[in-house]
């Protein structure tokens, strides 16, 4: 392992929420409505690829407690295969680094700096990302601490503030075609869920390796929790008109108008976005790099974080040509690309490691009891 | 010692080329192409859109001036309400063309985010309103919370006005709107019923009381724009209205007069809260909506030969209250499901969130149901208070 922080399981589990929420909030809720209609808020609820991300990412650090993920796949299938599949596993993390960034990008050059070019909206976060990078695991771990309460303090307050305004007959009929819709939304859903299995990357990190497990499904917990709230308000407030913005969610902060004095909160939410979307792009930008430098045999990954920046930056321009084609992919080919890479193959891999060693996957397991 | 403050220097080394490249971000924050001035802006307080005789969509601005160059700013007061707002107004084939035409006659630049009233006037809204709405909608400076209104005869002319009350007419018809005396729609309640499965929608309509001298005219809202499927097919009174608002759960506010059978003289009274509750059934293929409207009441003003301290004779003027209520919501739907055949108060939507499975196989029957339904009312206003007095003390014969 080249890197030498620690972390706590508190901080990766903020690490994983705040690498989750932000963009579920802004661009999900657009896409599952169109097949969930009024059971938008049930959608999060189907969160299968987090029930299979959790366990396979823990059993996998039980078995590899101090490996690192390229390490691990070099361990189960042998030099070659996981050289391989390491090489994808970080261009894949590369691209979705890039969808992340693009969707940033796209969120501020849409709604608020419209005549900016979005390059330089996406280099200048970039850049910070880097810096922040460079700092290693701790210092993404530390921005995390820093950031989710003041992510968390104003989400909630624009939730609060946007009671009034709610028209509570808007997610009637419950179930109105069973539910089957809420499932096909929850579908694009998985793609954030999926997430989940970055902890792979983290675990080996985390000091307290015995909390790992119960931060781990707090987080998942937590994450489903503020993305029905983030649905439920947003359904709440446009009804059908859910599905037509490309960021729901703005319109609400920009909805709220308490007695003409607290209104215009679309700056609120900018703020809430940036620093979510730091941690996030910080978060996947790490892994990307930890990634290729381990997958290159290198000593150390501060010489290669500028460059990854370099190509990062690109990756936000080439992922799509248009913020259209962006949510097409979304909502398209990106669903099953995330679930091989994000739930089948650690789940391939665990179960490799499972078969090959078998019996030693009880190492750290919390001290659960047999009846 | 030494070595501390050569670790020192190392950090130093080490953290400036990041200190530096965070201090070269700071130069982005002002969003350099993004940047405003508000002396540079031309505040666009409301907006008027009509149709011009050729088809063409003419666009009107009323723009409110920071800082009109040459009045008399040195004194630190300002001008008061005179000279401060201008209108300018351009056409062009659609919305967005001629807003890209307004910027040309504007020496400043055009700033949107402060456009809280659209009027769209009488001969667009019967063009149809999709066009305008997508614009309005597409605009990433306009607001959901904007009001909107319909206007009797061009928007153009309204905005012409300024009313000597208000800093401006968009103040003026937002403050209006908003004491819900009559209706009150915003962009975000106009597509919401655009869009809703009844497909019919209503707009409080602008009319110009004309009185001598432009300052004199003002802007006021009276009666209703009844829009199905995008336009406008037609307009109520205002009595109709009432009804219209009683039936869509918007009455903040009211005084009914009555005069209660078998005594002379009217009984005044004023509505504190009041909601309606529209419970939609189905009933072997009868489609039967009951609307119960309930409230609260308090007596303003007595000069009937009751004495409405007696419990018993409230009760008399509370039905005589809920009669007139009544006949109201039944001029409003009698026009409505008659008259126009739009389904102004969503039931379409109410049916659905009850019946979505009866309603998904008969939604393309809807105008054909519609007309049909068999409302039923219950009206339930009680009297609360009788005011400060009880009896009237200056009539001397009260039972």
């Amino acid at each position: 392992m080249i890197e030498k922080g620690k972390i706590s399981a508190l901080q990766m589990g903020k690490m994983i929420y705040l690498a989750i929420t932000p963009t579920a909030i802004l661009t999900a809720s657009g896409i599952s409505f169109n097949f969930a209609r009024q059971d938008l808020w049930l959608s999060p609820v189907w969160a299968f690829s987090g029930v299979i991300a959790v366990p396979v990412v823990l059993g996998l650090n039980r078995m590899f407690p101090d490996r690192s993920v390229v390490q691990t796949l070099r361990d189960t299938v042998g030099r070659l295969p996981g050289w391989v599949i390491g090489g994808a596993l970080w261009l894949y993390y590369l691209y979705i680094s890039g969808i992340v960034l693009r969707e940033y990008g796209e969120f501020v050059v849409g709604a608020f700096l419209s005549d900016t070019p979005l390059i330089v909206v996406l280099g200048s976060l970039v850049l910070v990302c880097a810096l922040a990078v460079r700092g290693g695991v701790e210092i993404v771990g530390r921005f995390a601490d820093l950031f989710l309460p003041a992510f968390l303090l104003l989400f909630l307050l624009i939730v609060l503030l946007i009671i009034p305004d709610l028209h509570i007959t808007y997610m009637m009929p419950i179930l109105g075609d069973g539910i089957l819709p809420s499932m096909k939304g929850s579908l694009v859903l998985q793609i954030w869920f999926g997430e989940l299995s970055i902890a792979w990357f983290f675990l080996p990190h985390v000091s307290d390796r015995e909390n790992a497990k119960k931060s781990l499904w707090i987080t998942f917990g937590a994450i489903i929790l503020t993305l029905v709230l983030s649905n439920l308000v947003t359904l709440l407030l446009l009804g059908e008109l859910t599905g037509g913005y490309s960021f729901p969610f703005l319109i609400l902060a920009r909805y709220i108008d308490l007695a003409e004095f607290f209104a215009h909160l679309e700056a609120l939410f900018m703020a809430i976005w940036v620093l979510g979307a730091f941690v996030k792009i910080c978060v996947f930008f790490y892994i990307t790099v930890i990634g290729a430098a381990e997958w290159m045999n290198l000593a150390d990954y501060r010489p290669i974080v500028f460059p990854v920046a370099l190509l990062l930056t690109l990756f936000g321009v080439w992922v799509a040509a248009n913020y259209q084609e962006m949510t097409h992919t979304i909502s398209t080919s990106l669903i099953p690309l995330s679930f091989t890479m994000f739930i089948v193959l650690p789940a391939l891999i665990y179960a490799i490691a499972r078969i090959r060693r078998p019996g030693s996957g009880n190492r750290y397991s919390s001290g659960r009891t047999r009846k | 010692m030494r070595r501390k403050r050569k670790d020192m220097l190392a950090n130093g080394r080490r953290t400036a080329p990041a200190f530096l490249s965070l201090l070269v971000c700071a130069f982005l924050l002002a969003g350099c192409w993004n940047a405003r001035e508000v002396n540079d802006l031309a505040i666009i307080t409301a907006t008027g859109v009509d149709l011009t005789e050729d088809g063409q969509i003419e666009l009107s601005v009323k723009i409110y001036l920071t800082s009109p160059s040459g009045s008399g700013s040195m004194s630190g007061q300002p001008d008061g309400n005179k000279g401060t707002s201008v209108v300018r107004s351009v056409t062009g084939i659609n919305m967005a063309d001629a807003a890209s035409r307004l910027q040309k006659k504007i020496s400043r630049k055009v700033f949107w985010g402060q456009a809280d009233v659209f009027l769209f006037g009488e001969r667009m809204a019967r063009a149809g309103l999709e066009a305008p709405m997508d614009f309005l909608m597409r605009h990433i400076a306009s607001r959901e919370r904007a009001h909107v209104f319909v206007c009797d005869g061009p928007a153009k002319n309204v905005l012409l006005l300024s009313p000597s009350i208000e800093r401006s007419v968009a103040d003026a018809l937002v403050h209006m709107a908003e004491q819900q005396t009559g209706l009150n729609i915003t962009m975000m309640d106009l597509a919401q019923m655009l869009i809703s499965k009844s497909k019919a929608a209503v707009l409080p309509i602008v009319v110009i009381r004309e009185e001598q001298g432009e300052k004199q005219s003002f802007p006021y809202i009276q009666g209703v724009s009844v829009i199905k499927n995008g336009k406008m097919i037609g307009r109520v009174n205002e009595d109709v209205t009432r009804g219209i608002m009683w039936l869509r759960n918007e009455i903040k506010q009211a005084t009914v007069t009555v005069s209660p059978e078998q005594s002379d003289g009217y009984v005044s009274l004023h509505l504190h809260r009041s909601q309606t509750r529209l419970i939609p059934k189905i009933e072997g293929g009868r489609w039967i909506m009951t609307v119960r409207i309930t409230g609260q009441d308090d007596i303003v003003e007595n000069t009937s030969d009751l004495d409405l301290s007696v419990p018993d004779h409230i009760g008399k003027v509370e039905k005589e209250l809920e009669k007139v209520v009544n006949t109201r919501v039944k001029m409003a739907l009698g026009q409505a499901q008659k008259e126009f055949k739009a389904d102004i108060f969503q039931f379409a939507d109410n049916f659905y969130r009850k019946y979505p499975k009866i309603w998904e196989a008969n939604a393309d029957r809807w105008d054909e149901i519609f007309p049909e339904v068999e409302v039923r009312l219950e009206t339930d206003l009680r009297i609360a208070r009788p005011g400060l007095i009880g009896k009237n003390f200056f009539r001397q014969e009260q039972r």
